[in-house]
C-alpha cells in the first residue's frame, strides 16, 4: 500500500455497508481496493479465504500467526472488517469464524478469472480514432492541466502575476472544487493558500490527485451525483491501460457528467465535449497502482512533476542544501520556484538556476502560512538533487535541525485532536484496549500510571469493545 | 464503563504548559478539560486556536527575542 492511497483509504473506511455493499457488485472496484488499499498482509488472508468453502474459524486462522505478529494480524482483520470484506460470525456452538462477504468474494474472483458479461473494466472504442493521440501528447496534456492547478493555488499566494492567467485555464468548477476543499480561500478578491493546500501542493502527485478526488466525492451527492457511482468510475479508470480510447457510450449519465470534470483536472482527455471516445492520462490509470510509492526510482510519479523544458534533470531531483544554509535549485519551472520561493529567500535566477538562503525570516513565515518543518524537510528531501543523494542523509543534519529549531520557536505546542479514554476498572482492561490501540496505529500518547490514554480515531476502538461486551 | 473524551491534547514543555495552566486559570477554566500529566494537557478543540494566541501574546510579553543577524 502506497503513502497516496493511505488517505483514500482513510475516506473508504468511513463509507457505510450499504455503500461498500454495492461498491463490490463491480469486479473492478473489488479488484481495485483489493489491490491498493489493503496491506499485504491482508491481502494474503483475502487470497486464502477467496475459495475457501466454509467460514474460517479464528483459531485456524490464529495459527497462521506466530505470536510475535499479533500486531500485524489485529491490524489486517481490523482494515478487512472496516471495510466490509469479512465479517465475524459466531455460529450455534459458540465457534467464532470468518467469512467473506459473497458480493466482494464473488466480484474478486469475476475479476480475476475475467469471468461474467460485466463491462467494469472500461469498452475500448471499436472504430479506430482517425486523429489518435500518443502517449507522450496525454502526458504533456495532464502534466500542464496539473500544473495550472498548483500554480493557480501557489503563483497567488507569492504573488507572480501570472497566477491569474493560470485562473483562466482551470475553469470556475475546479477553482470552486479547491475551495470546497479549504485549499485555498478568497478575501478581497485575492485568492491566498491556506495550510490543508500547504499540505496538498508539497505531497506527490497521485497523493495530490486523490485528495482533489476525494473532496470531489465528498460533494458529489450535492451535484446530483451518487457517490457509489462516482467511486466505481475512479477505480475503473484505475485499470484502463494509457494510450488507448475508450467508448463513452456505455457510461451512464452521471459518469458522463464527471468525464466533464475529470477533463478539466488533466485525468482523462476528450478531443471535444461530445467526443463519442475518452482516452484515461498517466494520473488516471496511476490511481489505483503502488506505483507512485517507488518514487524516485520510478518516472511515472515524477514525469508530471518535472517541468517541460528541465524534465530529464528534475526527474531526478534538482535542489542543492549546503550547510551554510544556501540553496541552489536547476530549475526552470515557474511552480517549483513559487513552491520554494515560499519558504526560502530567493535572491538570484538564472536561466536554469535559482539561488537563496534558508532563513529564520523565510522559514518562520511559512510557518505561520501553516507549513509544517516536517514538510519542508520532506520536500528538500524528495526533490534532492543527485549529488546530494550521494550521501546520508541527504540533507546537511544541522541544516534539518535548525528548520525543526526555528518552527519551534515560532510554535510551541504540538496539538492532536482525538478521544482520551479513561476510567478503566482494572489495569488488565486498560492494558489490553491501550495495546489494540497501538496495534491500530490509533494511540498518539498514554500514560500507564494514571491508566489513561489518547487516540486519534475512536471507531475501531467502540467496536472492539462492543463486541468485547457480547462476549 | 470506560468513557471517550473528545478533545485536543496539547504537548509542550513544562514551562508552556504551566502558561497554558494559568491562561486557563485566568479565564474561568474554559479551555482545558483535564491535566494529564507534565507535558500533555487536555483542551476543548473549538478553543485551541484561541488559547493559541493568547499563548503566543504571553510569549511575547515575556521573552524578549534575540535580534536575529540575517547577514548574507
Amino acid at each position: 500500500m502506497s503513502a497516496s492511497s493511505s488517505q483514500a483509504l482513510e475516506y473508504l473506511e468511513l463509507l457505510p455497508r450499504q455503500t461498500h455493499t454495492k461498491l463490490y457488485e463491480q469486479p473492478a472496484t473489488a479488484l481495485a481496493v483489493y489491490r491498493c488499499m489493503l496491506p499485504h498482509l491482508a491481502k494474503s488472508i483475502v487470497m486464502a479465504m477467496l475459495y475457501m468453502p466454509h467460514p474460517f474459524s479464528v483459531g485456524a486462522l490464529n495459527d497462521w500467526f506466530r505470536p510475535s505478529a499479533k500486531k500485524d494480524k489485529e491490524k489486517s482483520l481490523a482494515v478487512l472488517e472496516q471495510l466490509h470484506i469479512i465479517v465475524l460470525k459466531q455460529d450455534a456452538n459458540n465457534q467464532r469464524s470468518y467469512e467473506l462477504y459473497p458480493g466482494f468474494q464473488r466480484s474478486l474472483r469475476q475479476a480475476l478469472q475475467g469471468s461474467g458479461t460485466h463491462r467494469s473494466f472500461g469498452v475500448p472504442a471499436n472504430t479506430p480514432d482517425q486523429d489518435k493521440v500518443s502517449v507522450a501528447f496525454l502526458d504533456e496534456y495532464a502534466r500542464r492541466k496539473w500544473e495550472n492547478i498548483l500554480f493557480y493555488m501557489v503563483g497567488s499566494t507569492v504573488g507572480l502575476q501570472t497566477g491569474s492567467r493560470a485562473e483562466n485555464e482551470i475553469g470556475n468548477g475546479t477553482i470552486t472544487l479547491l475551495k470546497m476543499g479549504e485549499f485555498i480561500q478568497q478575501a478581497h478578491g485575492r485568492v491566498s493558500i491556506t495550510r490543508a493546500g500547504f499540505t496538498f501542493v508539497l505531497q506527490e502527485t497521485n497523493a495530490q490527485v486523490w485528495s482533489l478526488l476525494i473532496v470531489y466525492l465528498k460533494h458529489a451527492p450535492d451535484l446530483g451525483m451518487q457517490e457509489t457511482e462516482v467511486l466505481s468510475f475512479l477505480f475503473m479508470l484505475g485499470s484502463l491501460e494509457l494510450g488507448q480510447d475508450y467508448t463513452t457510450s456505455t457510461l451512464s449519465p452521471t459518469q458522463l457528467q464527471m468525464l466533464e470534470d475529470l477533463s478539466a483536472f488533466g485525468i482523462v482527455y476528450r478531443s471535444s465535449k461530445n467526443a463519442s471516445t475518452f482516452y484515461p492520462t498517466r494520473l488516471a490509470v496511476t490511481l489505483t497502482s503502488d506505483a507512485g510509492a517507488l518514487a524516485s526510482a520510478e518516472p511515472i510519479s515524477n514525469a508530471l512533476t518535472g517541468s517541460s523544458s528541465t524534465r530529464n534533470s528534475s526527474q531526478q531531483g534538482f535542489i542543492i542544501v549546503e550547510t551554510n544554509y544556501r540553496i541552489y535549485a536547476y530549475t526552470s519551472s515557474l511552480l517549483q520556484i513559487a513552491v520554494l520561493s515560499l519558504f526560502t529567500k530567493l535572491t538570484t535566477r538564472f536561466p536554469n538556476l535559482v539561488s537563496g538562503k534558508l532563513t529564520k525570516e523565510s522559514i518562520t513565515r511559512a510557518v505561520k502560512l501553516g507549513i509544517s518543518s516536517q514538510q519542508i524537510i520532506s520536500y528538500l528531501n524528495s526533490n534532492a538533487h543527485p549529488q546530494m543523494q550521494k550521501q546520508r542523509p541527504f540533507l546537511p543534519p544541522t541544516v534539518m535541525d535548525q528548520i525543526r529549531l526555528w518552527e519551534y520557536e515560532g510554535e510551541r505546542v504540538e496539538t492532536s485532536i482525538g478521544y482520551l479514554m479513561k476510567e478503566f476498572h482494572s489495569d488488565a482492561e486498560y492494558r489490553d484496549l491501550a495495546n489494540y490501540a497501538e496495534s491500530l496505529g490509533v494511540l498518539v500518547w498514554r500514560n500507564d500510571s494514571r491508566k489513561v490514554f489518547f487516540v486519534d480515531r475512536v471507531e475501531q476502538i467502540s467496536l472492539y469493545l462492543k463486541k468485547k461486551a457480547q462476549r | 464503563m470506560v468513557k471517550a473524551v473528545k478533545g485536543t491534547l496539547v504537548k509542550c514543555d513544562a514551562s508552556i504548559k504551566a502558561m497554558l495552566v494559568d491562561i486557563d486559570s485566568k479565564r474561568n477554566n474554559e479551555f482545558i478539560i483535564e491535566d494529564l500529566d507534565e507535558e500533555h494537557v487536555l483542551v476543548k478543540e473549538t478553543k485551541v486556536k484561541e488559547l493559541k494566541q493568547l499563548l503566543q501574546s504571553m510569549l511575547k510579553e515575556r521573552l524578549k527575542e534575540p535580534e536575529s543577524s540575517d547577514s548574507e
